[in-house]
């Protein structure tokens, strides 16, 4: 639940404050560099605008040291040691945080440390949201403390893998778990860079005063630790130009807002609607340039409502991309973090994909943009129940200790292989329709033996009203097959069908 | 007697490095990225419902990469990682190929980390040793660190201690079905780098 709130504290100030700031265009004409002496920061100054500044008794001397480890004038000094510091630093907070929760499993000693090196990783068994979205969550931290420390994307990812191997070792008394390692390590990239670009995009690194301070709490607030970070060097004060490679090329977003109607296996339709909220997020523009610049674009989106209380968060980030010739093609590698949980279906996924899309115009005012991928599904989770069991029962209380889960698990986890498609129709640059399918497979490696074959197809219908005003319409479907290795080679289908009827409000 | 022959081999590796800087002092590094080395590995079993301990058994181990420089300080690749262990009922046999990343933090220093993910094939696992061998394909990561020497030249050398780690799923044995069976391999060696 913490992580939840977490992540909705982090979307609510996102949306609260990215419109009125926007993107920073590239181009923007660059400030003069202040002379060193200039940059000393005045106490006063200090005091009023940055509240948490202790680097006001600095000497030229060490300024110039720190200016020359910038990549560029609004960047961080470069700080390796540091950012190993601070994620060591992220794991025994989250410690003492366990510990203050009263879980068996923070009460860690060097016989616990040794008991974990000496077993290996073995597979957990924590609950769903846990594994799939707090861990990813804790994963983001340590790639900032990456990032808010000058290292790169890929720096930044052998940091967040650092973080989690660490954890998994000496943060807690559970033995090590491979299926975190994944998911804090992938997912913490992936979130945590789409939470890193967030936060410079409400920062105004122009701004002085108040205005600039509440932007960089704003900020804070989405990527705690590069917020930290530069309150607490000072940087939070520095008047500067963004990092050229943190401002977007394009930024839009649309909120819809409505009710859904979802159907199971058992029951056509729920007779009420879940009333949901869900934020659709274009940084860049995946499908067109050449790209060496890993998340240079993405598009997230995330459900509030629907059935639970966050049920649904993706995001696709491009790793790379390259125009194929001049046939309009387009070829992108795209990382992938999925995440959706509802009162039918559980799912999440870390994966790695190859796409080829393209973008034609259908006449001045309308596009059609269209993209196919195929990739790897590093590990996938998908929620399952023994042959025999027909309800998941009712979790019992650990006799073990607080913390410590002891099973069983009503969902599997397991490697695989992804594919899908995706088109949309703009006119006038706005969705007309939308078209979504992925089809997943997940070879079972723990949990109940069985080879799981997902796919999920979605279509919207925006019509627009007034301004920024629109209204939706949606289908979705969920169908999962589950094919059984046991001896009569049991096969299961599943399915929901999904309506959705809702209201738009688009930012561009 | 294969712990010496392995402690002779890191011994005899160690001068290679000098013998490679006095060769080509000043060669430029290529797009190439090359490990080829030895390492005394240690393998455990471990199944979620299993009440037994299983053992912990040494043995020899291979080790390779092989790939692109990205720039100086990341190496991407594919890592490979072979173990033997066996007795007079059987053997038990890994093998790990993954797609992996070496990270040097550093760039003037020699640390590195490395991490991956793959597929393992695995002949025999926890105590199945007989005339019938079980193969298994298995889910695998890795995680290491190391040093490397002469982390700029053409040629170098470096000290790694890393842990494999395969995941089984369901084994069959000749005794039945083993569920969610992981495997442990965790590797102390050395390796030749050629860039």
């Amino acid at each position: 639940m913490r992580y939840v709130c977490a992540v909705a504290v982090s979307l609510v100030t996102c949306l609260a404050t990215a419109r009125s700031v926007g993107a920073q265009a590239p181009d923007a004409p660059a400030q003069e560099t202040p002379d060193l002496v200039q940059q000393l920061p005045n106490p006063i100054v200090s005091f009023v605008s940055t509240p948490v500044t202790f680097n006001w008794e600095q000497s030229a001397g060490s300024l110039n040291t720190k200016e020359a480890q910038r990549a560029c004038d609004g960047c961080p000094p470069r700080r390796i040691g540091m950012s190993l510091l601070q994620t060591t630093g992220i794991n025994v907070i989250y410690g003492l945080g366990n510990l203050a929760r009263g879980q068996v499993t923070g009460r860690i000693t060097p016989k616990t440390w040794w008991a974990n090196m000496q077993q290996g990783w073995v597979w957990d068994l924590d609950d769903f949201t846990v594994n799939q979205i707090g861990h990813p969550y804790q994963g983001s931290n340590y790639f900032n403390a990456g990032r808010a420390n000058g290292l790169s994307f890929y720096e930044s990812a052998a940091v967040t893998a650092f973080g989690s191997g660490t954890w998994e070792y000496f943060g807690e008394t559970n033995h090590a778990s491979l299926n975190d390692l994944i998911n804090t390590t992938l997912g913490g990239i992936t979130l945590g860079e789409m939470f890193h670009r967030a936060g410079w995009l409400i920062r105004n690194t122009h701004a002085t005063g108040k205005r600039r301070l509440w932007s960089e709490i704003g900020a804070t607030a989405i990527d705690p630790i590069t917020g930290l970070n530069r309150f607490a060097s000072g940087d939070s004060s520095r008047v500067t130009d963004k990092p050229s490679d943190l401002v977007p090329s394009s930024l839009s977003g649309v909120a819809s807002a409505g009710a859904l109607w979802r159907g199971s296996q058992s029951s056509a339709f729920n007779q009420a609607g879940d009333p949901f909220l869900e934020v659709d997020a274009y940084y860049g523009d995946t499908n067109v340039g050449r790209s060496r610049t890993p998340y240079d674009a993405f598009w997230l989106r995330m459900r509030f409502g629907g059935g639970r209380s966050f049920s649904e968060a993706r995001v696709r980030g491009r790793l790379f991309g390259q125009p194929i010739g001049k046939s309009g093609l387009q070829f992108s590698v795209i990382q992938t973090y999925n995440y959706q949980n509802n009162d039918v279906y559980s799912t999440g996924s870390q994966a790695i994909d190859a796409a080829i899309g393209t973008t034609r115009a259908l006449s001045p005012r309308t596009n059609f943009w269209i993209l196919g991928w195929g990739g790897v599904t590093v590990l996938g989770a998908v929620d399952s129940l023994p042959l025999g069991v027909t309800e998941k029962p009712e979790e019992e209380t650990p006799s073990a200790g607080q913390g410590v889960s002891e099973g069983p698990r009503y969902y599997d986890y397991g490697p695989g292989s992804d594919f899908g498609g995706l088109a949309r129709l703009t006119r006038d640059g706005r969705d007309v329709a939308l078209f979504f399918y992925v089809g997943r497979q997940i070879y079972s490696l723990d949990g109940v033996r069985a080879n799981h074959f997902l796919q999920h197809a979605r279509v919207d219908l925006l019509f627009p009203m007034r301004g920024s005003l629109g209204l939706g319409v949606s289908g979705e479907y969920f169908d999962r097959r589950s094919y059984y290795q046991d001896a009569e080679r049991t096969t299961r289908k599943y399915h929901s069908p999904q309506v959705r009827a809702y209201f738009t409000w688009r930012s561009q | 007697m294969k712990r010496l022959g392995l402690c002779v081999l890191l011994v005899c590796l160690i001068p290679a490095r000098a013998l490679a800087q006095d060769a080509q002092p000043s060669a430029a590094a290529s797009g190439l990225w090359f490990v080829a080395g030895a390492a005394s590995g240690t393998l455990r079993g471990h199944c979620q419902d299993c009440v037994q301990d299983f053992p912990f058994r040494h043995g020899g181990a291979l080790v390779g990469n092989a790939g692109y420089r990205v720039n100086p300080r990341l190496s991407l690749g594919a890592d490979l990682f072979w173990m033997q262990w066996r007795n007079e009922s059987g053997r038990i046999r890994a093998t790990a190929i993954l797609a992996a990343a070496q990270f040097r933090p550093w760039e003037s220093k020699g640390f590195f980390v490395k991490g991956g993910a793959g597929m393992a094939l695995v002949r025999n696992w926890v105590q199945t040793l007989g005339p019938n061998p079980d193969n298994s394909k298995a889910l695998a990561l890795v995680l290491g660190s190391g040093w490397e020497f002469n982390p700029k030249g053409r040629y170098g050398l470096q000290l790694f201690a890393m842990q494999h780690v395969g995941a089984l799923g369901d084994l069959q044995t000749v005794n039945g079905s083993v569920a969610d069976v992981t495997a442990n391999f965790w590797s102390l060696g050395a390796a030749i780098v050629i860039r």
